[in-house]
């Protein structure tokens, strides 16, 4: 059995306290989908807009904590944005998606969302996992 | 000549110009919905199809569609209107849901993407379920 050591317990520490959380996966080359920009945005019903919530870069695991805290998280429709396009070009390809953009509606914020994005230069798939 | 060989003659030729009038030119563009929760085609989905403006990159509407039995809609562009550029593809998916009585995880799915040569052949399918989508770029 692995014991727990301090840096891990320092890991678990740092481990993302968002109710939202990502994860990128390069299936072409599998691996992780690595310094990827993305944004979270939400909808203001009011005014019909987009606002953007936060907006950052997944690490060498291909996440991005922090995405949103418990407060902010309320019941609505959210939209994330995955610069793809940006991300295939930096690896030198061509893409046929210029960005990713998976909308969702959230109706418990007391559960947990994980939504990862599988993909390739060609493909791409998204479930809700938590 | 026999009445029934004219009969079928008549109905080769009427068959061939049925076939001619409906493939004018296919659309260069196809879509295909699947509902990967029943492993049926997504049938009566409404679609529409966006380009848009190189210049104001605001979003013009090209069609509205439904798909049919088959989960396919014909028809979404002609050779003609399809240039090189950004296109959306938006799929009324919660409405789909909802019409079976069930909820979905996502409003709807748009899957936008770039047309480099508009002589080749795009198919871009959606396989859904209430909790996931996957597309990929087919010819």
């Amino acid at each position: 059995m692995k014991s727990v050591n301090s840096k891990d317990l320092q890991k678990m520490a740092v481990a993302d306290s968002s109710p939202l959380t990502t994860h990128v996966l390069n299936t072409s080359d599998g691996v992780p989908g690595a310094k990827m920009a993305l944004s979270l945005h939400r909808l203001d019903t009011r005014l019909m807009i987009w606002s953007m919530i936060s907006v950052g870069t997944t690490n060498e695991d291909g996440y991005c904590p922090g995405l949103i805290s418990r407060e902010a998280f309320i019941p609505g429709m959210y939209k994330l944005r995955f610069e793809t396009g940006s991300y295939w070009e930096g690896l030198g390809k061509t893409s046929f998606y210029p960005y990713v953009e998976i909308v969702f509606t959230i109706h418990n914020p007391a559960e947990r969302f994980h939504l990862p994005l599988l993909m390739s230069s060609f493909s791409y798939s998204t479930c809700r996992g938590n | 000549m026999s009445a029934f060989r004219l009969q079928q003659l008549k109905s080769h030729i009427l068959f061939e110009s049925k076939i001619a009038a409906m493939s004018g030119s296919p659309s260069p563009l196809t879509t295909h919905v699947l509902n990967t929760a029943l492993g049926v085609p997504g049938t009566n989905v409404t679609l529409r199809l966006y380009q848009q403006d190189t210049s104001t990159d605001v979003w013009q509407l090209i069609t509205t569609g439904t798909t049919n039995d088959d989960g396919r809609c014909p028809g979404l562009i002609t050779q003609e209107q399809f240039k090189a550029g950004v296109y959306k593809l938006h799929f009324e998916t919660s409405q789909y849901w909802a019409s079976m009585g069930q909820t979905s995880f996502y409003p709807y799915v748009e899957i936008v993407f770039t047309i480099t040569d508009p002589g080749q052949k795009y198919h871009v399918p959606l396989l859904v379920s209430r909790f996931s989508y996957s597309t990929y770029r087919g010819s």
